[in-house]
């Protein structure tokens, strides 16, 4: 498309320059194609959706419907929910914040690294940029709950294996975050520190990191808010966590200790939320 | 005869696309001479000047700078000849985001430890050095403020103070005024001839103000179409001569 565009202005800027009384008339043509390339790509967009809406068996009548049942499981097999398990929860909660945590400082220090390799204007070598971006790549498109699946198997049920399985999808995202966010950084000042004599790691400190710092604190804090999602979810596969004991009181069928569970998961959001606000406030 | 400081033998510059930026350049300077380059845009006078610290590699040729090549110069050899080679841009080229004062700072990071540069640990002796510099190019109220916070003719003289904190004993200007207003144009060309004769810095500007040119100048050497056109003392640059520099040659460069 875009290809397409820019071989259309060439030859308009040629003509344009020929032939100057048909300049309306070139008006014309190029809105004549911009508009037909608008409604070729909605016509797609359109049918995107009518294909998905028939693949899904989307239907508002079963929503509809739903809604009622859906409202007397909660009300009562839900409601009220069991407050008195809130002591057993404290601890699978604390292991929920530990992995989204420590889960996030791994795809930090580790993206850090790559995201520096896989920068076109940092990186030491081409190879070694398409190398970083390519185990990027990879982290990425497999996502956390595949990874607890594969780790469980290794490493155990319990919160190492959702700690680590967040930490491995996390360098995925944070790496492209990263070189993404390095490679706008303005050239100019890092030519003014280099031409000083400045090494490698001299202009990455004093030249890449004050332009970087925004940019990675709001990404970093930006994961770390995925990732008490994330973790609470990876319970359900036996990574441990709030999720681990929701699944466990649902197979139970004790729906009012998993409704108080799932209050926990909605405070412990809300609180990281709230704290990763403040914290970048202070720092950017 | 003062000694030669930089010999610059048959220089070529061919960029990728097969534009001939440099032809062949030979020039040679001496200790404290303080040179202006002029020269229609795309002349290549931009593309000489960088590749004399080799921001910009050149082709083939020799730079001799302090009797060695700054062309066959392995890595850390061209770091420690550029810590010797002060370079002001037209655009600044400031850490816009850092105070004045580590800007200018960052002059010594070619005499300093890899991690104690990129941590930027300096010690006070090198922090009341750079503050006193920054004195010097009048900017002193101005040192802990962002960078970005001052004006552009500010910027440009915290740039020259970066110069001076090297230490060089050449100073490269690439169109250091071209960004700038008449006024600060003057006062910033005022600090760095200062500069350079207080220090006794070796000085080569690139200008595409013939009028500056003429009043700042010991030499002009004149660049068309990436040669050497002109190279003489102010006085003989006649005003013939500037019209056939500027005129349209048939082989003049788009910009």
């Amino acid at each position: 498309m875009k290809q397409e565009a820019l071989n259309i202005s060439n030859q308009g800027e040629k003509g344009l320059s020929a032939t100057k009384p048909s300049k309306y008339s070139e008006y014309k043509r190029r809105r004549k194609i911009m508009l037909k390339s608008q409604g070729f790509i909605t016509a797609i967009i359109l049918l995107l959706a009518i294909w998905s809406i028939w693949g899904t068996g989307f239907n508002l009548l079963s929503l509809f419907f739903g809604t009622y049942e859906i409202l007397v499981f909660i009300f009562t097999d839900m409601f009220p929910p069991d407050l008195t398990v809130i002591g057993q929860l404290i601890g699978p909660a604390l292991d929920t914040l530990y992995m989204s945590y420590v889960g996030m400082v791994i795809s930090v220090v580790v993206s850090l690294v790559l995201g520096v390799l896989a920068a076109d204007n940092l990186t030491p070598h081409w190879t070694i940029a398409r190398v970083s971006r390519a185990v990027t790549a990879f982290l990425r498109s497999v996502p956390a709950v595949v990874w607890a699946i594969i780790l469980v198997s290794g490493i155990g049920l319990g919160p190492l294996t959702g700690t680590i399985a967040i930490g491995l999808s996390g360098i995925g995202i944070l790496g492209k975050a990263y070189a993404e966010v390095l490679e706008s950084i303005d050239g100019a000042q890092l030519e003014g520190v280099r031409a000083t004599g400045a090494n490698w790691f001299q202009v990455i400190g004093q030249a890449v990191w004050p332009q970087f710092k925004a940019g990675f604190v709001s990404w970093s804090l930006y994961k770390l808010d995925m990732n008490i999602r994330e973790a609470a979810i990876l319970g359900l596969v036996g990574a441990g966590g709030l999720g681990y004991y929701l699944q466990g009181s649902i197979n139970l069928f004790q729906y009012k200790e998993a409704a108080t569970a799932i209050l926990m998961i909605f405070a412990l959001i809300l609180m990281v939320e709230y704290m990763t606000a403040k914290i970048r406030e202070r720092i950017i | 005869m003062m000694e030669t400081i930089l010999e610059i033998r048959q220089l070529k510059k061919t960029y990728p696309d097969g534009t001939e930026a440099l032809k062949n350049i030979n020039l040679s300077i001496k200790r404290g001479e303080f040179i202006v380059i002029i020269g229609p845009s795309g002349a290549g006078k931009s593309t000489f000047l960088r590749s004399i610290n080799r921001l910009s590699e050149p082709t083939s040729g020799e730079i001799i700078f302090h009797g060695e090549d700054i062309v066959k110069a392995n890595r850390a050899k061209l770091r420690k000849m550029r810590r010797n080679i002060g370079m002001i841009f037209q655009g600044f080229n400031l850490v816009k985001r850092l105070p004045t004062v580590r800007n200018v700072l960052h002059g010594k990071l070619g005499y300093m430890s890899t991690w104690k540069g990129a941590l930027g640990l300096f010690n006070q002796e090198e922090v009341e050095e750079a503050l006193s510099i920054l004195e010097r190019v009048g900017l002193e109220d101005q040192a802990f403020k962002r960078a970005d916070e001052l004006s552009g003719g500010q910027q440009q003289r915290v740039a020259i103070a970066r110069a001076i904190n090297q230490s060089p004993s050449i100073i490269l200007a690439d169109e250091p005024i071209a960004s700038l207003d008449p006024n600060s144009s003057r006062v910033v060309m005022d600090y760095l001839q200062k500069a350079c004769q207080e220090e006794g810095f070796t000085t080569i500007v690139n200008l595409h103000q013939v009028d500056f040119a003429k009043e700042y100048a010991d030499r002009i050497v004149g660049i068309k179409n990436g040669e050497i056109y002109f190279d003489g003392p102010v006085k003989e640059l006649s005003d013939d001569v500037i019209q056939s520099i500027y005129a349209k040659g048939k082989e003049a460069m788009p910009v």
